[in-house]
């Protein structure tokens, strides 16, 4: 075997080291090609500025100490809203596949208000509760909890009728149904409404301190934008990306953990 | 033959079942069944699909309730499912996120027994059917002939009175149908249970019961009942010698016209 050959059955296996190194590999890559345009295609500062100056803006944020103010207004609104989101979208999934009667009168309402773009009703928001804290908690949570409303649903829906009868058969209560079958049958649905929510939550908490706020990502962005500041600019979108993959990262690890038996 | 063992174990009295929603044409599944079956007997229904068969087990089971009739439990009248019945479904039905030890132990956890003794249960009951060092793998890990003996197991577990079997090894190839139905004479004999088998294979009625109930077809009744003397214990020879032959043709004949015309009316 060459060693090239050797390299590329690792670098496709499943071992850890090789996600790792796959990673790295495709982080270098954009790396590469970043570096590339910013100094030899687009020339001019004010459009692309290299890798090396984002992160300089990074480092230079984190030691003015503006970066931290920025991202405990960020993380704190979202990590306030997210759990909320997560709480009431589980719940009012419960309810629509528990009630014929709300799936058949609530549910087309929903569906109507989640075909609605919803950023268009973020300056509603913001004109009702202000800016700041309040109104990013209530867009990120309303932006966030369909998927998980809606894969809820799915989930407990999707159950094998094969193992509720089989639960039945041994004289399983209705609770016991719900708790032994049904509910770790849609966990992993939800788990993964939960991973398409999060990049929904970063979208809405951006959106929400566009339109109005004092601190935060959203509002460093735009600033920085309005000073022609790209190094500071890229800055903060790259940090929003490391937050987008940790969560999908977790999630999509939960979601594996939860149901090894769909993975064959 | 002692008092206790030919003591009722299942009584089945004028059960009819018609499926219908109010505005839709009915179907008549089950049309006045009798049947008894004693304590420690293997008893096997046989019939063209669409004969019900399915039907009456569930009603036994009381996953559905009957339009007529009465199911007696050792005399007792039963209408829900109960611990004094277990069930081997067709399909797969082990929850997937649970070890073999846990899904054995699902009916007595359900039916409110500590974790502890029920693990210790269903760790014999793993024992007798032949998936010791299984105890920690989950269901997928499992081949299909070893899931089966997962849920026979698991309906073992509770202690029932009657064990009974929905088609159980429909699911599997030949080959591992024909061990199966072996290691199920062996398990039957080490626990002394009662049994009910619903199946399509003559064969595997002939092999493993005492008596073969004939179904017809739409609706269900039972045609005839045929004894089955072959002498106990059984192995697999016993399928190449000529009254297990004429057993099984004897069957096949009864039915066969049924068969053939749901087969047609497949094709229709």
């Amino acid at each position: 075997m060459t060693p090239l050959r050797q390299f590329y059955e690792f670098i496709e296996g499943r071992s850890r080291a090789a996600g790792a190194l796959r990673m790295l590999i495709s982080v270098a890559f954009v790396l590469l090609v970043w570096e590339f345009l910013a100094t030899m295609v687009v020339t001019n500062k004010l459009l692309l500025v290299p890798p090396m100056d984002v992160f300089q803006a990074l480092a230079k944020e984190g030691v003015e100490g503006t970066l931290w103010r920025n991202a405990m207004a960020t993380i704190g609104a979202v990590g306030a809203a997210f759990p909320i989101s997560v709480a009431l979208g589980i719940a009012m999934g419960l309810a629509l596949a528990s009630s014929r009667f709300l799936a058949l009168t609530a549910g087309p309402m929903l569906t109507a208000l989640n075909s609605v773009p919803l950023v268009a009703l973020a300056p509603l928001f913001i004109a009702w509760l202000g800016l700041g804290f309040a109104s990013k908690f209530v867009i990120v949570t309303i932006f966030s909890i369909f998927p998980i409303l809606v894969m809820t649903e799915t989930g407990l829906k999707a159950t094998d009728k094969i193992l509720v009868e089989a639960a039945r058969s041994f004289n399983a209560s209705r609770w016991q149904i719900f708790t032994t079958v049904t509910l770790p049958f849609a966990l992993p649905f939800i788990v993964s409404g939960i991973r398409v929510a999060w990049a929904r939550a970063l979208v809405a908490i951006i959106i929400a301190e566009f339109f109005g706020s004092f601190a935060g990502f959203g509002f460093a962005i735009l600033a920085a934008g309005q000073s022609f500041d790209t190094a500071t600019l890229l800055a903060y979108v790259i940090l929003l990306g490391a937050l987008g993959l940790v969560g999908s990262i977790f999630f999509e690890w939960l979601e594996r953990r939860l149901a090894p038996w769909r993975q064959e | 033959m002692t008092v206790a063992q030919s003591a009722e174990a299942l009584s089945v009295q004028g059960i009819s079942k018609v499926f219908g929603r109010p505005g839709k044409p009915t179907v008549e599944a089950l049309r006045d069944i009798n049947l008894s079956i004693r304590e420690g007997e293997f008893v096997s229904i046989v019939g063209a699909s669409g004969s019900g068969k399915s039907t009456l087990l569930r009603i036994i089971d009381g996953l559905l309730p009957a339009s007529a009739g009465v199911i007696r439990v050792s005399g007792t009248t039963v209408t829900s499912p109960g611990a004094d019945r277990a069930m081997v479904f067709q399909q797969d039905a082990l929850l997937p996120w649970k070890t073999v030890i846990e899904n054995v132990a699902y009916g007595l956890v359900i039916g409110g027994t500590p974790k502890r003794d029920a693990h210790a249960v269903a760790q014999r009951f793993i024992d007798m059917a032949g998936l010791k060092g299984f105890e920690l793998h989950y269901p997928h890990q499992l081949s299909g002939g070893m899931r089966q003996r997962v849920n026979v197991a698991r309906a073992l577990a509770v202690n029932p009175k009657i064990l009974l079997l929905d088609e159980p090894f429909a699911a599997l190839d030949a080959q591992t149908r024909e061990i199966m139905q072996a290691e199920l004479l062996n398990i039957w004999q080490k626990s002394g249970t009662t049994v009910l088998l619903i199946t399509h294979q003559i064969d595997e009625a002939v092999f493993l019961s005492d008596r073969v109930i004939v179904f017809s077809a739409r609706p269900g009744t039972v045609r005839q009942e045929i004894p089955i003397p072959l002498p106990r214990p059984r192995s697999l020879e016993v399928k190449r010698q000529e009254a297990f032959g004429a057993l099984v043709d004897r069957i096949w004949h009864l039915i066969e016209h049924e068969v053939r015309s749901a087969v047609a009316d497949n094709r229709a």
